[in-house]
């Protein structure tokens, strides 16, 4: 256009001229000013199309992004953090009750003097109070009564009757350590009114008694018998509130303390294989029903609160292990060390299905019970220190190990074995393999040796559960014997269970959504669904709840909370439209988009300009012709 | 030779061991619940000079309050299958290569039970209420792709399978069938099968599996077949029955056994089982407590006159070793079946048997009532047709030589076509010739059930029962079809190769593929009672493959950039012509011109 003005001779007038124009005479040279003004209508034309193009590009940008449901990531970061800085605590109750002490009138010291000394050693020996689990604020609401035979004091506020109005209480007397137990039970009713309070009681015994004898019962009851001074009756009441009641006789605060195998649903599936590694040599059989119904039925029972457990078995055949075993004529048997645990696996021959039943997130122990073949029988595993695994604690009362019947619990590897199971070797009673006949051998592990067996594996089900095999706590003031129930699990070692359970769940569910929101937030391009959204917040709700529940000290809501807040996010982030990311990448975009966008928008933008320069061109044109017109006048 | 090869001299050869093994548990109630394992295998010579060898697994549980929770032999997780998706049968193939009906016979039991078509084929009846059923099969579609590392789950989407009602028999509604055509068949399938049995491939027969020998093989297909087996009139006593099977077709490496035979060429060869496989039967390995092995053959001579009774000495043949039993087929083929339970060969160390061929012999397998081949007409990316074409065998003939006496001798034919939704058959076309003459559909079609297909929905499906004339000499059935277009992403990769028509499947009711043994008391191996059993003959067409016009898969691109190139084009001109200043234009056009017209008319004064 430029060049169309610029023309040097025009004899024409400019458009829209003006007659006024032509009324002067003195014609301006077209040139350098022009008569009339510059007319706007095209250069409004062309910044209205552009300005529309750029208020229009906003509207696109929208139009193609990708759908992102909001996710509250500042309420995630707040959760973790606030887990990480304030675990979850359970409210506690502790009853100390001692038999036969004059605090006072040995130490000068009342009730609240007593509690207040045990609540000291407490702390002591549990000294992270922060661990998730523990009580609130470190605060150990601990009762005591204090029975002297002629008087009785006790705390403010203690629940329990004073006097102890258990005359018939004979210490130091026949009742076996059941009977004793169903006996404070009964007694003692339930301290804390509901709640799972905790008591000890100490009964103060003669000199000539003997040893002191400290038993752990199934319910939530301890008594230590005996001759015991003041102060040791007071450390022991303490390490077996803080050690046994409180952390299951469980030292450390590792990951594994904190770690339950259960299923994202709630659920456990208990998947036990017996393997015959040489059917040649001779073929084992089971008959899982019996041990099924009479042995396993009760602890599933038991765990109903923490996980929803099934049970189911197979045999399998030519099953060998991986690595070898070496002779030793010492032990008469062939050792396999420890430290080969994680080859003893073998991962090509077991075929132990992951269960089809399980389905979704169910998690599946496996719980093998290995028979060695005549060439390796009979296999022994040896401990890192040289002795041969035999002292199994929880099993030992049960059975008696001799060579023969070696039984070794496969623990070893957490990585691996916590979360996969357990393996138990079991030798048959004679490793003679009969020559004679070329029919295989087959027969079937007899009841004695299955139920022994079994026990073997409810220890290592324990174990994986994060509590001691073992029916004898040895702490700094002395030995607890633990009295075992018949549903493989006592009371508090439940409650111990569930705290860990909501615990472990919560943490799992803290950490899976931190990883949810780093994955999302450095994914820009990553489609987001409501249902996504959804779950995340009510997640979180069901996390709050968790943690609300658990403070007042309802265990079991508490549970089904912390399951259903992990189990939301597990489902959220194991959504199947999360790994869509979209491969609808900027490039690709740019790539649709240019072919139209480019050259409209050059054109726009030239026109534009084009124009505005014109019209400043023109403008200036006019204005040079009026301050000329206005030199004229 | 010739001559005597039509009159229908068969020779069969089975070679046959059991494994039994059974595993009892003592219910609390004191019921004894078992679980039960057999093996056999079948070794039959073939007319073509190959070897037939037929692996039989059968695995039995009790269907009780335990099924799928404790097991002992029977494979924990298909018993969970079982349970969870209520499944009554099912079967499930993978087949590579195609089953010869002409050579390899098409009316024994094997041919009818293990000839599948190539690829995966799978159907499932469900005991779940009818709105269910789709649910459990995309379920049990997704379960078994897991199990046993193939794309089953393909067979999920609902255009890949049907419900046919009439060829299957124990149908009733809750029936679903799919097939792979295109799916590869290798180790990794065979893997998980074995892992089903007890000992995999560790003892027993299975070791015998030598991979390299299997997959060189010209037919292989391995089957799994769940059938529910009513012991009494009480649901509570039913068992589920697994049975797998791994049929092979394989061409014997030949021993040279320095013959003075000019016709070397026309012998059979002459095998071991140690040829064929490479390994040999180790009979100190395994659970073994009882193999039987069969082993049959007919073998008449007629040239040299032997009658069947003293087939022994003069069958042309030898067997390595002596068979425990020898079984006769009476009914239809006269076959001859050799057992052999490995159990009475425990005493050697390894059991290798052999065949060696002493006089050239020539026989025919007997073929199905009709044999069926399907091809395509028509030419081009627009549309085709579907010929089934089927032709009278010898077997039809002896039907008609049977019944000379009834006029009216009639035969049924059931057909199931099931066609992918982008073939768009026009079911009115359909045409039957029978003799090469047009026919009128009615004068022989029985029923016929039509479902046809919805567009990305379902497949159309086909199902005739036809009553063909003895004395038919060909029957051939003709349908039209479009060949549709897909969407963009509904192109499976290479889509240019074409796309697969699955295997129509022609089945004979009236005729029974059971065999017939001479002595029916003896006890009977659940390989020998499948044998006997009753069923309909049935075959499989080849797949057929049809070009369908595969677009540029560029193409969105290419359109994309086309049209805002023109867009941007029409904008940017629309743009100028509203920007354009028409008479400022012109007068400058005239100024123009106007000065170079002075200029040349007075280029003089210009320069004074």
């Amino acid at each position: 256009m430029e060049e169309i003005s610029n023309f040097p001779l025009n004899p024409e007038p400019p458009e829209e001229e003006s007659p006024q124009s032509q009324m002067h005479e003195s014609t301006p040279d077209r040139k350098t000013m022009r008569t009339t003004k510059p007319g706007i209508k095209r250069l409004i034309l062309s910044l209205t199309v552009l300005f529309s193009f750029i208020i229009g590009f906003p509207f696109l940008w929208k139009s193609i992004e990708i759908y992102r449901a909001p996710l509250p990531f500042d309420r995630i970061e707040s959760f973790s953090s606030q887990l990480e800085s304030d675990p979850l605590h359970f409210p506690c109750r502790f009853q100390a009750i001692f038999v036969g002490f004059d605090f006072s009138a040995s130490r000068g010291l009342g009730p609240n003097d007593v509690a207040a000394a045990i609540t000291r050693k407490m702390s002591q020996l549990n000294p992270n109070s922060s661990r998730c689990g523990n009580c609130i604020g470190g605060d150990y609401d601990v009762s005591v009564v204090i029975d002297s035979g002629s008087s009785c004091a006790q705390t403010e506020g203690s629940e329990a009757k004073c006097p102890l109005k258990c005359g018939e209480v004979v210490f130091g007397g026949k009742l076996s350590d059941e009977d004793f137990d169903e006996m404070l039970k009964r007694c003692l009713g339930n301290v804390g009114g509901g709640g799972k309070g905790y008591s000890v009681v100490v009964f103060n015994g003669d000199k000539e008694e003997g040893e002191v004898r400290a038993v752990v019962g199934k319910y939530r009851h301890a008594w230590v018998l005996g001759h015991v001074s003041e102060d040791e009756a007071v450390s022991r009441t303490a390490e077996i509130f803080a050690r046994v009641f409180m952390n299951a006789g469980s030292e450390g605060n590792s990951i594994r303390s904190e770690f339950m195998p259960v299923g994202a649903d709630g659920r456990i599936v208990l998947s036990f294989s017996l393997l015959n590694a040489e059917p040649q040599d001779w073929i084992y059989d089971w008959s899982f029903h019996e041990i099924d119904k009479t042995l396993l039925h009760p602890v599933i029972q038991a765990l109903q609160p923490i996980a929803n457990i099934t049970v189911e078995s197979q045999v399998l055949y030519y099953t060998p292990k991986s690595s070898f075993s070496y002779w030793d004529d010492i032990h008469g048997s062939h050792i396999f060390s420890t430290k080969d645990l994680p080859f003893f696996l073998n991962s090509n021959e077991w075929h132990l299905d992951t269960s089809v039943a399980a389905g979704g997130r169910s998690k599946v122990l496996q719980l093998v019970v290995y028979i060695p073949s005549a060439k390796e029988c009979p296999l022994q595993l040896e401990l890192p220190n040289g002795d041969l695994s035999k002292t199994n604690g929880f099993i030992s009362p049960v059975i008696h190990l001799p060579s023969k019947f070696p039984y070794f619990i496969i623990l070893a590897y957490f990585g691996i074995l916590q979360m996969w199971g357990g393996v138990v070797v079991w030798n048959p009673e004679s490793c003679v393999k009969d020559l004679e006949s070329k029919d295989p051998d087959r027969r079937v592990i007899s009841p004695q040796n299955l139920q022994k067996l079994f026990e073997v594996l409810m220890g290592q089900l324990r174990q994986l559960l994060g509590l001691k095999s073992d029916n004898l706590y040895v702490g700094q003031s002395g030995a607890y014997i633990l009295l075992g129930s018949e549903r493989g699990f006592t009371e508090w070692e439940l409650d111990v269970l569930s705290g860990k359970h909501v615990c472990f769940n919560l943490h799992s569910c803290a950490t899976t959504l931190g990883s949810l929101s780093r994955l999302v937030q450095s994914l820009p391009r990553m489609i987001i669904i409501d249902e996504i959204g959804k779950q995340v917040k009510f997640s979180l709700e069901a996390a709050k709840f968790a943690q609300s529940y658990a403070s007042t000290g309802i265990y079991n809501a508490s549970a089904v909370s912390s399951r259903q807040a992990r189990s939301l996010v597990e489902d959220a982030f194991f959504h199947p439209s999360i790994m869509s990311i979209s491969y609808y990448s900027f490039e690709h975009c740019f790539a649709i988009y240019s072919p139209f966008f480019l050259p409209v928008t050059m054109h726009v933008i030239l026109a534009a300009l084009r124009e505005w320069k014109r019209y400043k061109q023109e403008n200036r044109k006019y204005l040079a012709w009026k301050a000329k017109e206005r030199i004229v006048s | 030779m010739a001559l005597l090869s039509r009159k229908g001299t068969l020779f069969m050869l089975f070679l046959f061991s059991i494994f039994l093994l059974s595993a009892s548990a003592s219910n609390g109630s004191g019921e004894e619940e078992e679980e039960e394992f057999w093996e056999e295998l079948l070794l039959k010579p073939l007319p073509d000079r190959k070897v037939l060898s037929h692996f039989h697994f059968q695995n039995e549980a009790p269907l009780s309050d335990s099924f799928a929770r404790h097991h002992h032999l029977f494979p924990k997780s298909i018993a969970q299958l079982v349970k969870k998706f209520h499944i009554k049968a099912m079967e499930l193939s993978f087949t590579q290569g195609r089953w010869n009906y002409e050579r390899w016979g098409g009316f024994d039991p094997i041919s009818s039970h293990n000839a599948k078509p190539p690829g995966v084929e799978l159907w499932a009846v469900f005991d779940v209420p009818p709105h269910q059923v789709d649910a459990s099969w995309k379920d049990l579609t997704h379960a078994l792709s897991g199990l046993f590392c193939a794309s089953i789950n393909f067979l999920e989407s609902s255009t890949t399978y049907s419900a046919p009602k009439w060829t299957f028999q124990s149908a009733l509604g809750s029936l679903r069938y799919g097939t792979l055509p295109r799916e590869a068949v290798c180790t990794e399938n065979l893997t998980p099968w074995l892992k089903l049995l007890p000992c995999r491939d560790k003892a027993g027969l299975s070791a015998l599996m030598d991979r390299p020998s299997i997959y060189k093989s010209f037919y292989h297909s391995q089957r799994l077949h769940l059938t529910q087996a009513k012991t009494g009139a009480d649901p509570k006593n039913s068992r589920v029955v697994l049975e797998q099977t791994l049929t092979v077709v394989l061409q014997p490496n030949i021993l040279t056994g320095g013959t003075n035979y000019v016709s070397e060429a026309k012998m059979q060869p002459s095998w071991s089982l140690s040829s064929i496989f490479g390994r040999k039967i180790n009979v100190e390995r395994g659970l073994v407590t009882q193999l039987e092995n069969l082993q049959s053959s007919t073998a008449t001579f007629a040239a040299n006159g032997t009658n069947l009774d003293d087939f022994g000495r003069n069958v042309g043949f030898e067997l390595s070793v002596n068979p425990d039993r020898v079984l006769k087929e009476v009914e239809k083929s006269s076959s001859i079946l050799y057992e052999y339970p490995i159990k009475v060969h425990k005493d050697s160390e390894q059991f290798d048997l052999g065949i060696t061929w002493k006089h050239p012999v020539i026989w025919s397998t007997p073929h199905a009532p009709l044999y069926a081949s399907r091809f395509l007409m028509g030419s081009g990316n627009e549309r085709g047709a579907i010929a089934i074409c089927m032709k009278s065998t010898e077997s039809t003939q002896g039907l008609v030589a049977a019944n000379y006496v009834d006029q009216r001798c009639n035969f049924q034919v059931n057909v199931l076509q099931i066609v992918p939704w982008y073939i768009k058959v026009y079911y009115h076309t359909l045409q039957l010739f029978v003799d090469e003459k047009p026919q009128v559909l009615t004068d022989f079609v029985e029923r016929m059930r039509v479902s046809p297909s919805e567009d990305k929905v379902s497949p159309g499906l086909m199902e005739l029962v036809l009553k063909l004339p003895c004395e038919v000499k060909s029957a051939v059935l003709n349908i039209e079809f479009d060949k549709g277009f897909l969407h963009i992403d509904e192109y499976p990769p290479d889509a240019n190769q074409g796309f697969d028509i699955p295997s129509a499947i022609i089945s004979f009711p009236d005729f029974n593929a059971g065999l017939q043994f001479s002595d029916n008391s003896i006890s009977k191996t659940p390989m020998l009672s499948k044998l006997q059993e009753r069923s309909p003959v049935i075959s499989y067409t080849e797949v057929l493959l049809v070009p369908l016009t595969t677009p540029d898969f560029s193409m969105p691109y290419n359109v994309i950039t086309i049209t805002c190139t023109v867009f941007a084009l029409y904008f940017g001109s629309l743009l100028n012509a509203l920007r354009r200043r028409v008479g400022e234009e012109e007068r400058c056009l005239n100024d123009k011109g106007n000065t170079q017209l002075f200029q040349f008319l007075h280029p003089k004064t210009q320069v004074t």
